[in-house]
């Protein structure tokens, strides 16, 4: 007995050291079968606060890759809007997601910078949108980057309709308010209210019907003029545009060679 | 140096290790656990089993902020365990390891030797339990071998610092 206790005292840090490894392998195995015990894991009231905070903290430096991440799916979920569009009326839009990485809003020849180009598959002629409504349309097209003419520039013409009667109108702007633009080529016969909503026609191949413009602010008809003088207010925030998609319309080249044909 | 101290150390080795190494993400592989530099440097009076509770303890605390209960646990108590006789083949002079093991009791040399031992066998041990098979063997070496230098780095430049 003596010698017993003798073996056990000098083994003792060894027995310690094998009990207490004993019970750490059986958390180990116990954790790998059982759930959890609550106290002893993340969900541990104090841990899961800490960890919170961490991750709110951290959810910060992620906010830049999380939009894009957004504007991708964006992008992508119009696309399957279009394709269930395009089972019913034959046409095929395609969208590309993009970031606008310069422009300008206070001159006559306004133009917006994306950061996609012809490696993208963007092309001259290509419609520009983000979520609020249209931007514009493709101008110049480089390898990584593509200068859009905005809506904003004296020079775009975009073809538009209201959508309470598919009345047709011409959109342009006359270089003052980037807030506005005007709608020409509508007749003095038809009535038109505050607040009446604009679309894309779809007349052009440029752009799919039913793209927002914007909501009609005042409408002047002066004695024996024969269209109305319209201000239309812009969906599109242009002081704040960042990411923006391209329209890609697969038939547009198939048309664009008709129209040419019929000059 | 008394126990309020070496707490305090602990504190601050913990904060650092969950709010800041915990959220590193660095090619997946990257895991550096600098918590046991509290570990390390106890003094080596402390009672043999003592010394392997509070490992223990310090292991349990980081188990349960990684969710991996008994890793980290039975890590800890295999490196108080070896600690003891570690030091005694590496250290010649014993006079001085009445006091925390630092830089300034045992020489460059030996703290270097000392530290890399104790971290590669530490995270060694860590990563293979929390594999916890040998499928993913050559992963678990990487991930031992970048770990380890990390860890290894910031508790000699600790010492380096504090205790030159």
């Amino acid at each position: 007995m003596q010698t017993l206790l003798k073996i056990l005292l000098r083994y003792s840090n060894f027995l310690v050291f094998i009990a207490l490894e004993v019970a750490a392998f059986m958390l180990l195995s116990r954790n790998n079968v059982y759930p959890r015990s609550s106290i002893l894991s993340t969900a541990n009231s104090f841990v899961a606060w800490q960890n919170e905070q961490i991750h709110e903290i951290n959810s910060y430096f992620h906010l830049r890759s999380m939009n894009e991440q957004l504007a991708a799916e964006n992008a992508a979920l119009r696309n399957q809007i279009c394709s269930m569009d395009s089972a019913q009326t034959g046409e095929s839009f395609h969208y590309v997601p993009a970031k606008a990485v310069e422009m300008t809003t206070d001159r006559l020849h306004n133009y917006v910078t994306i950061n996609k180009g012809s490696k993208d598959g963007i092309q001259r002629g290509q419609g520009v949108r983000n979520e609020d409504g249209v931007v514009g349309i493709i101008r110049t097209v480089g390898p990584n980057y593509s200068v859009v003419l905005p809506i904003i520039n004296t020079y775009t013409n975009l073809s538009c309709r209201f959508t309470k009667n598919d009345y047709i109108g011409t959109l342009q702007w006359n270089g003052k308010d980037c807030r506005f633009a005007q709608l020409a080529d509508v007749a003095a016969h038809m009535v038109v209210n505050p607040g009446d909503t604009i679309i894309t026609s779809g007349l052009s191949p440029v752009f799919p019907e039913g793209i927002p413009v914007g909501i009609v602010e005042s409408s002047v008809l002066k004695e024996g003029d024969s269209y109305h003088t319209i201000r239309v207010r812009l969906h599109t925030n242009f002081k704040r545009l960042k990411y923006v998609e391209i329209v890609q319309n697969a038939a547009q080249n198939e048309l664009e060679d008709l129209h040419h044909g019929l000059d | 140096m008394d126990w309020i101290k070496q707490i305090g150390r602990y504190i601050v080795v913990m904060l650092l290790q969950v709010l800041l190494l915990d959220q590193l993400q660095l090619w997946g592989a990257c895991h550096p656990y600098v918590y046991i530099l509290c570990l390390l440097m106890m003094p080596i009076t402390l009672p043999h089993s003592v010394s392997m509770v509070i490992g223990a303890a310090v292991g349990l605390v980081m188990d349960i902020f990684c969710n991996s209960l008994g890793v980290h646990t039975a890590a800890c108590i295999l490196l108080m365990f070896i600690r003891p006789y570690l030091i005694g083949v590496i250290v010649n002079d014993k006079d001085r390891l009445n006091e925390q093991i630092s830089l300034r009791a045992i020489g460059m040399e030996a703290l270097i030797k000392y530290v890399v031992i104790l971290v590669l066998i530490h995270h060694l041990t860590v990563f293979l339990l929390a594999a916890w098979s040998w499928a993913h063997i050559g992963f678990v070496l990487l991930e031992t071998l970048v770990s380890s230098l990390i860890t290894i780095s910031l508790i000699i430049s600790y010492n380096a610092l504090r205790y030159k």
